[in-house]
């Protein structure tokens, strides 16, 4: 990426978080605690997650990153110059060996880790930086295994320290408004959600240059390998962990065809792709049901051919919302009787309060592909503020573990044929009790 | 069980040219297989209906619209419906149907007769079965409305009455003749969409009202299978047309399903308003829950989600998705996209590059490409009809192929297959989605049988 280009991406996402912090600060109101000192934050893995989360950071106030850690040089030297060009301290860099990120967590003056590695790293780095006393935070999935899950869990109860998930998702505006309205009872009881990641990442399967984890999870592994995304945002509305917990998943996966025939056709009929047996299959289909009798479905599809899709449903007694559609339908309230209507007719009403206050003109010029512009800045101020004030994050250990845990689970269900597995209770029965998530 | 390959021999036999059948059995059929059509010379396929309602007469509409047929009796419990059925078959010149009303059972009398080819059912549910049970030992085909069974059991009786008395048995699901339905369904013999991978559709269509009858054409006989049964109770609509693009019974077949479904509470809802708290609809407890899905499997590695949901408020959807290995389909957008031949968009080498660009278009031109040889032919005159023109398509099939002598598009075995969704998803359900095994219907013969063509002209 061209440093103008970078520049230009950098005051962007500068003005857009001290946006983002005046209206946090605004909601915060005469209790806030003044800040002592900057919040320091460390970094594993630069790559292209990481430096998206770097960029961000870098464009707060009361942020610094002393030490930064990648095993590839390039991206290493990228975000150490991009912190230099930031204005903040100069950082301590590590990578010499794939566990230097040990060496990191020794230092004492970081409160918080960023783990944006390849994903078999993730719970190994956030286990321990939690047991050297730092908050920790990972891209996603946060674990690979139910075990990785308990170790988070363990790490964070024993340590009294949290553990993140960076699910952007969870932070659309869309999901933010349909959470409220479901929180306002606009879709009665609700009853049923479905969200699937449908992408098509056959030629980034294939650039090995790029991500050299992906393929191979595809080759080894079979069953719902990319489950935050959608379920997130579903884990919100139906209060999982909060009022309502996971009871069992069903999950079964199609044959594998079509990263053999991508292979064919582009690298040609002797490439070893061509004929590799890959045991992800092309689509997989997972059905979840919650305690309280909720169902949810889901699809892990990113092998087929298909036009990317921001698949998501909840169903309610009273409505129903759409997200390819972003339109709802409200019983005896939508104009016409079983027809849909845009979710932007019930925006006014339903703003969640921590968008009201964005400059919508702002808002239009953030985008950087992967939602690393809105949506991500606005999860890490919530982050940064709940760690200032000693508060628990929005999304806590317990989520971390619930969400990632749908790869383990269903990889299990895809292996014994598609029978049912009992899901896990990471809370521990506090599933029971635990308050509903509350934003702002 | 008679010769086990009966139903197929016959087939294959009468396709060496265009043939009639005028007489019931396969001995009849088989003697008269040398006998070549005399062009206009088409004895009439003779036709009792059994169950005249809304939907029994819908059919015996697009009956009388084709030529060569004649409908000598009617059976219906209801003197209002069965006077109707009878005036419009006599409105068109032909003779007046003789009726049978004076019981439940009235049309085991009317499947005696010897002047019918074929027993059509449009009756509640729980009859369906039995009536073309009957029909078939009787030596009549037996057609019925949608689903042909309620129980697996019932499911195999059918199977083994048509293997026995060489009679076909029909499930009239109309869905399969939509333009789309055929579109797809060339595309794939055309190899443009590749290898067919996983399908998702559904009947998703909120019947509340339709459940409780407080709309003119309500259907209260649904709203007991709501409170009994807790499944996917209605899958023939969306399964009809997956199972014909997967070859199901032709080379592929469902081999396992789960099901699963969430609670209830939107019918109390519905009844609570309407009717306030202390009604008795409002304190039933209904079983079935109010969104249901299942996953099948099949023989083949392919699957299909379906989901049944008939007490939410919401628009109706119909088959969301078909993925094959080259491209997917839409139905529910009318949009399609085909790897290499659909656009793409930017490729530039940032976050947006990386994404993938896949870009939907319109079906469209797809339809207008891939258009089937029956709609080409017949769709003018069928636009007229019900449902978009697919209940014309229906009867002019199951008549077509019936007189010629052949093999309707749809026999027992996809009638057995697509109805035995209803009770073993019930099941799954019942066992917290425990896996269930699928019955193999056609006894092993699904991988040679020929794969279907509702193009071929008769």
């Amino acid at each position: 990426m061209a440093t103008s280009t970078r520049n230009l991406n950098l005051s962007r996402s500068a003005a857009l978080t001290a946006a983002l912090e005046a209206v946090t600060a605004g909601q915060r109101g005469a209790s806030a605690q003044p800040l002592t000192r900057p919040v320091r934050v460390g970094f594993v893995g630069t790559g292209d997650r990481g430096s998206a989360h770097l960029d961000i950071l870098l464009g707060m106030d009361s942020v610094e990153v002393p030490a930064v850690c990648d095993i590839n040089d390039a991206y290493l030297y990228r975000a150490s110059r991009w912190i230099k060009e930031s204005g903040k301290p100069e950082p301590k860099l590590y990578g010499k060996h794939d566990t230097d990120w040990m060496r990191l967590l020794e230092r004492d003056d970081l409160d918080i880790v960023v783990c944006a590695t390849g994903w078999k790293w993730h719970a190994q780095v956030c286990a321990a930086a939690m047991e050297a006393g730092k908050h920790a935070t990972t891209e996603v999935p946060a674990a690979l295994t139910e075990d990785e899950c308990w170790q988070l869990v363990d790490a964070s109860e024993k340590n009294g320290k949290h553990c993140m998930m960076l699910e952007q998702a969870n932070y659309s505006e869309a999901m933010l408004q349909v959470l409220t309205m479901a929180r306002a009872g606009m879709f009665g009881e609700l009853l049923h959600c479905a969200g699937g990641y449908v992408h098509d990442l056959r030629l980034v399967k294939y650039d090995p240059a790029r991500e050299p984890w992906r393929l191979q999870y595809s080759i080894d592994h079979n069953g719902n390998l990319y489950p935050t995304h959608p379920i997130g945002p579903i884990a919100w509305v139906l209060d999982v962990n909060r009022g309502d917990q996971f009871d069992y998943l069903v999950s079964q996966s199609t044959k594998a065809v079509c990263l053999n025939e991508y292979a064919k056709l582009h690298y040609g009929e002797h490439s070893p792709y061509a004929t590799m047996k890959m045991n992800q299959g092309d689509v997989n289909v997972s059905m979840i049901r919650t305690k309280r009798g909720r169902t949810v479905t889901m699809h892990y599809d990113t092998n087929t051919p298909h036009p990317h899709t921001a698949e998501l449903r909840v169903q309610g007694t009273k409505g129903h919302f759409s997200g390819n559609l972003q339109s709802v339908y409200l019983d005896q309230k939508s104009p016409k009787p079983h027809a849909w209507e845009p979710l932007a007719n019930y925006r006014d009403q339903y703003t969640h309060p921590i968008y009201k206050a964005i400059d919508r003109d702002r808002l239009g010029k953030t985008g950087r592909g992967h939602g690393a512009g809105l949506t991500t800045a606005l999860m890490w101020t919530r982050f940064l503020r709940a760690i200032r004030e000693g508060a628990t994050p929005d999304q806590d250990v317990y989520d971390a573990a619930a969400w990632s845990a749908i790869f383990p689970v269903s990889e299990r269900s895809v292996a014994q044929g598609g029978r049912p597995i009992d899901f896990p209770d990471f809370t521990r029965g506090k599933w029971q009790t635990r308050e509903p998530v509350r934003l702002g | 069980m008679g010769s086990p390959n009966a139903t197929d021999s016959r087939v294959i036999s009468s396709s060496v040219s265009r043939r009639k059948i005028i007489q019931s059995g396969a001995a009849a059929t088989a003697a008269l297989a040398a006998a070549p059509i005399i062009q206009g010379q088409v004895k009439p396929l003779r036709v009792g209906f059994v169950g005249v309602g809304g939907r029994g007469t819908g059919l015996l509409r697009q009956l009388l619209r084709l030529d060569n047929i004649a409908v000598p009796a009617i059976s219906d419990i209801n003197p209002q419906n069965l006077a109707r059925a009878q005036k419009l078959v006599s409105d068109t010149g032909l003779k007046n149907p003789e009726g049978y009303s004076s019981s439940e059972t009235d049309f085991e009398k009317l499947c005696q007769r010897e002047d019918l080819d074929l027993v059509l059912t449009a009756t509640p549910w729980q009859w369906h079965a039995p009536i073309c049970i009957a029909a078939m030992k009787a030596g009549k085909h037996a057609a019925t409305e949608v689903p042909a069974a309620l129980t697996v059991e019932e499911c195999w009786q059918l199977v083994d009455t048509s293997e026995q008395t060489g009679k076909h048995c029909v499930m009239l699901e109309n869905d399969c003749y939509y333009r789309e339905t055929l579109m797809v369904l060339k595309m794939l013999r055309e190899g443009v969409l590749g290898e067919p991978l996983f399908a998702e559709g559904g009947y998703m269509h909120d019947l509340r009202a339709v459940k409780f009858n407080t709309v003119p054409n309500g259907e209260p006989w649904r709203l007991e299978h709501t409170i009994k049964r807790n499944g996917n109770l209605y899958p023939t609509h969306p399964i009809g047309p997956i199972s014909w693009w997967l070859d199901i019974n032709r080379g592929d077949r469902y081999t396992s399903l789960t099901s699963m479904s969430s609670r209830g509470g939107a019918m109390n809802e519905f009844a609570e308003r309407t009717w306030g708290k202390d009604d008795w609809r409002t304190k039933t407890v209904y079983q079935q829950g109010d969104v249901n899905t299942s996953i099948l499997r099949t023989a083949q590695g392919r699957l299909v989600h379906l989901v049944y949901d008939t007490n939410t408020p919401r628009v109706k959807e119909h088959i969301t998705r078909f993925q094959c290995s080259k491209g997917v389909y839409s139905h529910m957008m009318g949009k399609m996209f085909i790897d290499g031949a659909s656009l793409r968009g930017g490729e530039s080498d940032d976050d947006e590059g990386w994404r993938n660009r896949n870009m939907w278009e319109d079906a469209e031109p797809y339809r207008q490409k891939y258009e089937s040889q029956l709609w080409k032919d017949k769709g003018p005159t069928a636009s007229s009809s019900g449902h978009g023109g697919v209940d014309y398509m229906l009867i002019y099939r199951l008549v077509k192929r019936l007189q010629a002598g052949l093999a309707p598009d749809m026999d027992v075995y996809d009638a057995a297959a697509w109805s035995a969704i209803f009770p073993i998803s019930e099941a799954s359900v019942a066992q917290r989605s425990a896996l269930q095994e699928f019955p193999d219907f056609t006894r092993g013969k699904w991988s040679s049988r020929p794969a279907i063509n509702p193009d071929e002209i008769v």
